[in-house]
């Protein structure tokens, strides 16, 4: 059988994307909310 | 810890890609293409392991009331979707070279499919209820009944004639792969547990910092 390395790289290719990306939303998130607590607490 | 967590992550991701492409041996059926087998097999491991903590953390919610076991639950459900789709994925694009096709409606996929549109439901419903107190009811009842497709998913290679092989590791008895087989599987489940400690610990301190700033 043919080793079909297209497929491989497909499959690892888009485990990697997909995980980047949503590791990458936490982040964001998490930053984004960070920098709404600030001024409230500055104003505290 | 979360730096710690990461950081562990990172070398067993590593690790589990050298095991994969540097260490594990060609198939001699299937040839290369076996390999997305390490991230197949682990992904939907993460997937039965994502959705238990989800029954455990929903029950313990019924009962006790804790708001982290609800946030467990929420950020586990999230992670477990994720994991899921990424083993209809990768198993569709392995089962194209060697099966011959895409997608067949044979009974493994097919209850694959129905765990991931109920737990894709599952977060739906979380979104759509406005009272949290609510929502979070509603969301434990779901993710104990959803729980019970896990099993039908997993035996379904036994109970139907499927395309799918059984399971070749998590099985009772004797294992028939090669060791060396075995080790870089091992890696990797023990890789990708690690991303889900760390993805889930990551969700579960937003979801209370979401929380705090709603409130």
């Amino acid at each position: 059988m043919p080793d079909n390395w297209g497929f491989v790289l497909l499959a690892y290719g888009l485990a990697a994307v997909v995980l980047i990306v949503y590791w990458r939303r936490l982040v964001r998130r998490e930053r984004a909310l960070e920098a709404e607590s600030q001024p409230a607490a500055r104003r505290t | 810890m979360f730096r710690v967590v990461g950081g562990l992550t990172l070398v067993a991701l590593a690790a589990g890609l050298v095991m994969a492409f540097g260490v594990a041996p060609r198939e001699v059926t299937q040839g290369n293409v076996q390999r997305i087998m390490y991230l197949h097999v682990p992904s939907v491991w993460v997937a039965y392991l994502a959705f238990a903590v989800v029954l455990v953390a929903s029950i313990v919610y019924l009962a006790r009331r804790l708001d982290g076991a609800d946030r467990l639950a929420h950020a586990s459900a999230e992670v477990g979707v994720l994991f899921t789709g990424l083993t209809i994925a990768t198993g569709s694009i392995w089962g194209k070279p060697t099966w011959g096709t895409w997608w067949t409606w044979d009974a493994r996929l097919t209850s694959v499919s129905i765990l991931f549109v109920m737990y894709l439901g599952y977060l739906l419903l979380r979104g759509m209820i406005e009272d949290p107190d609510q929502g979070a009811r509603y969301a434990a009842v779901l993710g104990i009944v959803a729980a019970f497709n896990i099993p039908l998913v997993h035996f379904s290679v036994y109970w139907w004639r499927t395309l799918h092989q059984p399971p070749s590791l998590m099985k009772p008895g004797p294992g028939t792969m090669p060791g060396v087989i075995v080790a870089a599987l091992m890696v990797n489940f023990v890789a990708f547990s690690l991303l889900y400690i760390y993805f889930v610990a990551m969700r579960v301190r937003l979801l209370r910092r979401e929380a705090e700033a709603a409130a």
